[in-house]
């Protein structure tokens, strides 16, 4: 069968590209199994686990970005919750009693960072609310949940994150006006 | 590039008479009325303005002519107004970027062949002024928390030149981005649309207004109707509404789920497709080939598939399936340019007949029965069940249970797939200016190939996505269409990976 060729040759750049993400996936892909697999062999604390979060961030941050939604305030959040993850999981398992007065720090900082990413490029960011609105209803429910659970002790590190939230939540609502209903009706739909 | 563009615009506008001057400080004046987006897309839309101004002063068309048909009033209000509209994604295309991956994305392309070789700078002036009549495409794709939708992004949709393999996956993700891509090469002008947006017959619609508008900027005169739309027409609700919604729910509803079918035996590639193939042919030849079996060209093209299909095999036994899709509008007309198909299953046995007269005459009765108005009304109603059911689901929780359940029955109760455009109806000023036209499919899981017809005129052109580099398939496609009378010329890319 003769075929007339009409169509130009591809840049091999873009394909070259995505086969040297399929490249370097597999070593991701081996670490994840041996570690947990030499954990269980040498025994002792769970480190494997604080391994795999941190394979997970990095093959989610640079591997293999979202698909959908990849924008300045989602990816700075997604950090951010790996981060927190990763301190937890670090705390649980490695080295205990610190992370409920860091966690809620670093989610403050989040917070405020989030804030001037959204509010100095407001008009194309208002269109990528959704993981800040995550963040702050995530931040607001942690914060009443960790001052109900240690109400003996002094968390004031939950508290500003608390009310750094809401503060959040009410500057986007003034900002957007009736916007940020439109906004929330679009991220919430069901049909 | 861009810093040569304004300095040929600068020496181009020194060297006017005050008359034309004039004349283009009034224009540029009124285009500053229509377009108040962000300034860097402001200057784009600018400058796309610019360079078609110098193109047609090139081509020797007095500057007063130029600047009628490039009239700024043709941006409407679309440029000048806030983005407000957003469009829940329809039925059929929830599923689209629940089941996408890093390089791998439902898209599907359809090209015009014209009789000249295109000229980019008109080109993405008739995108320019085409994008406002179809607001369901000038989106981008957002998640919300429970389903994705489609939300309206006023930035310059881009041309560009073609430089990737077809249905390359879209990059939807950053701010702004447009889900369809419109490239052109030597006479050829193709969109590539991401399934959320629309199906195969409302980017035909989009395709042959574009065209229209670029002729009409080329000097042609086109004029607009049912399926070639006028740009500077008002959009309708109807236009861009979720059929499916529309459709009475029957009292069953049959699933999805069927056995493996077999498939073609050839490596999988890893550049996915890795070559594209059309099969030009004489649409009255295979008209009068079909008729010779007493079946429909969708039946004998079928059979031809499942012989082809059967010679790329080295399995003995089993069933091999072809995926038909079903335009919807046919049983509940719309004028929807969103999703509004659904698709039947075509199942034969590998170890029975042969002869394309008994397979054209079993697949026929199989089509009657299966892409009828109760069968495809049961699908659609189990497609609606499901999303009724899955809905107060997040999508977090949503798209990984997606991801397995594609990734596990993916494409595998398929063998291959025949979509049928049908014929395309072109008003006479404009099919004369057009050669012909292709449908192709986008990629498969495990599929090694992939099928579209469409016809223009005289010319009917089926066209083959392949994921292996096994010729067997197109070769004995080619070789059973001459044997029954229809000459055909093979175009198509090379192997894109050796």
């Amino acid at each position: 069968m003769k075929l007339k060729i009409t169509y130009p040759q591809p840049e091999r750049r873009r394909l070259r590209r995505r086969r040297l993400l399929e490249i370097l996936r597999w070593p991701f892909l081996f670490a994840a199994l041996v570690c947990p697999a030499l954990n269980l062999v040498t025994g002792g604390s769970a480190w494997s686990i604080v391994v795999l979060i941190s394979l997970y961030t990095v093959w989610t941050l640079v591997l293999s970005p979202d698909l959908v939604e990849y924008n300045r305030i989602s990816q700075f959040i997604k950090l951010i919750v790996c981060c927190c993850a990763l301190l937890i999981s670090v705390d649980l398992f490695l080295a205990p009693g610190w992370a409920v007065e860091v966690v809620p720090i670093v989610c403050f900082g989040a917070l405020a960072v989030s804030a001037v990413l959204f509010f100095t490029d407001l008009e194309r960011q208002k269109q990528n609310m959704l993981p800040l609105l995550m963040l702050i209803f995530f931040a607001i429910a942690g914060s009443a949940a960790g001052l109900a659970l240690w109400r003996e002790e002094s968390r004031w590190a939950l508290a500003v994150m608390g009310v750094t939230a809401v503060t959040l939540l009410a500057a986007c609502a003034v900002t957007l006006g009736s916007e940020f209903l439109r906004e929330l009706r679009r991220r919430f739909h069901t049909r | 590039m861009k810093q040569d563009t304004r300095d040929r615009f600068r020496g181009y506008t020194e060297s006017l008479s005050e008359e034309d001057s004039d004349l283009l400080r009034t224009f540029f004046a009124e285009f500053d009325a229509h377009c108040l987006i962000a300034d860097a897309e402001k200057r784009k839309l600018r400058s796309d303005f610019e360079r078609a101004i110098i193109y047609f002063s090139d081509a020797g068309l007095p500057l007063r002519r130029a600047l009628e048909r490039l009239d700024p009033a043709n941006l409407g209000g679309f440029y000048a107004r806030p983005p407000v509209l957003w469009f829940p994604l329809d039925d059929a295309a929830k599923v689209y970027p629940l089941s996408m991956e890093q390089g791998r994305m439902s898209v599907f392309r359809l090209s015009v062949y014209l009789r000249r070789d295109v000229v980019p700078e008109l080109l993405q002036m008739a995108l320019n002024f085409t994008i406002k009549r179809f607001p369901s495409f000038a989106t981008t794709l957002k998640k919300g928390f429970f389903w994705h939708y489609l939300d309206t992004t006023k930035r310059r949709f881009c041309v560009e030149r073609e430089s990737s393999v077809p249905c390359e996956p879209l990059r939807v993700a950053r701010s702004g981005s447009q889900s369809f891509r419109v490239v052109y090469f030597a006479n050829r002008i193709s969109v590539e649309f991401f399934h959320v947006l629309t199906d195969g017959t409302g980017g035909m619609i989009f395709l042959k207004s574009l065209a229209a508008e670029y002729l009409r900027l080329t000097g042609v005169s086109i004029p607009a109707g049912e399926t070639v739309w006028d740009p500077n027409t008002e959009p309708d609700a109807e236009e861009f509404e979720n059929a499916f919604a529309r459709v009475p729910l029957s009292q069953g509803a049959s699933g999805f789920v069927e056995r493996a079918a077999v498939q073609m035996s050839g490596e999988l590639c890893k550049t996915k497709p890795c070559r594209i193939i059309h099969l030009k042919m004489s649409a009255s030849a295979l008209k009068s080939a079909a008729s010779k079996y007493h079946s429909t060209v969708t039946s004998f093209l079928l059979a031809l598939m499942f012989i082809a299909g059967r010679t790329a095999t080295d399995e003995l036994h089993g069933e091999a399936s072809i995926q038909v899709p079903v335009n919807m509008r046919k049983f509940y007309p719309s004028r929807t340019v969103r999703n509004f198909s659904m698709y039947c299953g075509i199942r034969l046995p590998l170890d029975t007949k042969t002869d394309v007269a008994s397979l054209a005459s079993d697949i026929d009765r199989q089509l009657r029965q299966k892409a009828s108005r109760e069968a495809m009304s049961e699908m659609l109603t189990a497609t609606e069940r499901l999303v009724a059911a899955l809905k107060y689901f997040p999508l977090a929780l949503k798209q990984p249970a997606a991801r397995l359940v594609y990734g596990f029955l993916g494409d595998r109760i398929f063998s291959n797939t025949l979509s049928n455009l049908g014929v395309v109806p072109l008003p006479a000023e404009m099919a004369e200016h057009i050669e012909s036209m292709d449908f192709v499919l986008g990629t498969a899981i495990t599929n090694r190939a992939c099928c579209a017809l469409v016809t223009v005129g005289d010319t009917a052109t089926f066209s083959i996505t392949k994921m292996t580099a096994d010729p067997t398939f197109e070769e004995k496609m080619h070789r059973l269409l001459s044997e029954n009378g229809v000459p055909v010329t093979a175009e198509g890319s090379e192997l894109y990976e050796t």
